[in-house]
């Protein structure tokens, strides 16, 4: 039996129901801490699992919307922080936990998985340098793995274009944090390999918390890294811990601008330095014809004072020549002597009528014609006499005049060298004599010096 | 062949010849054989620096 006071009119179920929803609101933002059982994934993207601490238990739900932007995924068994609120389902009478962040519980441990997944990565080889890709030189064009969002994206943007004027860029859209990060991302790279669209990854990020960062250190993402075909170059931000992902990436940056230096060069600084090589090209060629313009013209200078002297040296001694000849053709000496004996001819009759003249007029003076005339007789006489007196010494002196008067010469058979003394002969040597009429030849028999 | 040149390989290749021409080492049919090669190479290293298109493509994830 209902009591009066309790009779009043019954809740229905519904109202019942949001009665208690309104109750529940203060219970909202709240962390509550347990270990994760039956992880299921429902149709509609949602996950339902069990939150307990070993005497009670809850359930719990995440949406869809929200589980892609936790830090990770519950994980049955494991112990997780998880925030949200309560809330009491109408529908199926049922009260959960409605989760919108999940946070690790236990780093020490999760740092102690991701240290052994880097003794792993290392055993294999995963981070030696010699395994690294060598970034192209000058990209065509840069895959960007990031947020769409945000100013990493801008400031790699900025930084590429700025050193590289036309350079291309593609941008693979990627969560870089939350639960669906790790296979975004592996996904992505993938994919830039497939469409080789690209010549070079970039992988970046704003940085961020050991937890924000926890995509970067999932084996999913460091294995995707590693089969990759085109280089890849992570700029995560400046975080505490090199991330897995640094580790196995082909070059390591942080910032979005580091990131843009490292794999796009100045376009300027191209452009100068194949202007300086230009500039060497054009000085070597000039130099080279230049060099051997001077080289021709040297030779040719050479050529030139060549023929000159070839030319020169045999002119000037046939001129030299020809003036000797001149000098000792007999043509020559008669005609120098013709020429004397002419002038000396019309110097006499000069002076003879010069003389006649002064004689004539002082004739008339003194009336001597007959003085004048035997004078001039004389005189003539006189140089009659000493004409024939020189012209007998001349014919005296003459070999053939010595020779007639008894006197011989003797000659060396051979060389014809006049023998002035016996020394100069010897016994058997053929000599000729010459006498002032013929000649004789002999050989010397004794010799006394 | 050396049409198929890098960026960085055809400027090796131009530095490689500009040193060559530098020694003195070349005959002169050699030296403007050189320059002739020097020119290409010079020539494909400024077409590979314009041959990047300035542009910004988003390829979405496609959704499952």
């Amino acid at each position: 039996m209902l009591k009066p006071e309790e009779a009043q009119r019954p809740y229905t179920v519904t109202e019942l129901a949001n009665e208690i929803r309104r109750e529940l609101r203060p219970l909202t933002a709240l962390l509550v801490k347990g270990e994760v059982s039956g992880m299921k994934r429902g149709a509609a993207g949602h996950y339902n699992f069990s939150i307990q601490d070993g005497y009670s238990r809850l359930d719990a739900v995440l949406f869809a919307d929200d589980s892609r932007r936790v830090t990770t995924l519950p994980e049955d068994g494991q112990v997780f922080i998880f925030r949200g609120r309560v809330d009491f389902f109408a529908k199926t009478g049922k009260l959960s936990f409605i989760v919108d962040q999940v946070e690790f519980d236990d780093i020490g441990k999760l740092r102690a998985r991701l240290e052994e997944l880097k003794r792993r990565l290392e055993m294999e080889g995963a981070f030696d340098p010699k395994r690294k890709r060598r970034l192209p030189f000058l990209p065509q064009t840069i895959a960007l793995l990031t947020s769409p969002t945000g100013a990493v994206i801008n400031d790699l943007q900025e930084t590429i274009w700025d050193r590289y004027p036309n350079m291309g860029i593609v941008v693979y859209p990627v969560q870089v944090q939350g639960a669906g990060a790790p296979m975004s991302i592996a996904r992505a790279l993938r994919r830039c390999n497939q469409e080789g669209a690209a010549d070079v990854i970039v992988l970046a990020r704003g940085g961020g918390s050991f937890e924000e960062m926890y995509a970067f250190n999932t084996e999913l993402v460091a294995r995707a890294i590693l089969d990759s075909k085109l280089p890849v170059v992570t700029a995560l931000g400046h975080t505490s811990d090199r991330t897995v992902a640094d580790l196995v990436g082909d070059a390591e940056c942080r910032t979005p601008t580091e990131a843009g230096a490292r794999v796009v060069p100045k376009k300027a600084d191209l452009l100068t330095s194949l202007r300086e090589r230009r500039r060497r090209l054009d000085r070597e060629v000039e130099r080279r014809f230049s060099q051997e313009g001077d080289r021709l013209a040297s030779l040719r200078m050479r050529v030139v004072r060549l023929l000159t002297t070839v030319v020169q040296r045999p002119a000037d001694r046939l001129a030299r020549a020809k003036a000797d000849l001149a000098k000792l053709s007999p043509v020559h000496q008669i005609e120098r002597r013709e020429l004397a004996l002419r002038e000396q001819q019309r110097r006499l009759h000069a002076a003879v009528t010069l003389k006649i003249q002064a004689s004539r007029s002082r004739l008339a003076a003194t009336g001597g014609v007959e003085r004048i005339e035997r004078a001039i007789a004389n005189r003539l006489a006189e140089s009659v006499r000493k004409l024939e007196s020189q012209r007998q010494r001349l014919v005296a002196l003459s070999p053939e005049s010595v020779l007639t008067r008894g006197y011989s010469i003797t000659r060396d058979a051979v060389s014809g060298a006049i023998l002035r003394s016996a020394a100069e002969t010897a016994v058997e040597q053929r000599v000729t004599i010459q006498l002032g009429s013929g000649r004789l030849a002999g050989r010397i028999e004794e010799v006394s010096p | 062949m050396s049409e198929e040149l890098t960026y960085e390989q055809a400027l090796d290749k131009l530095e490689e010849t500009l040193k060559r021409m530098e020694s003195d080492k070349l005959s002169l049919d050699d030296a403007v054989k050189a320059a002739e090669d020097a020119q290409r190479y010079f020539r494909i290293c400024v077409q590979r620096l314009e041959e990047a298109r300035k542009k910004i493509e988003v390829r979405p994830e496609p959704t499952e």
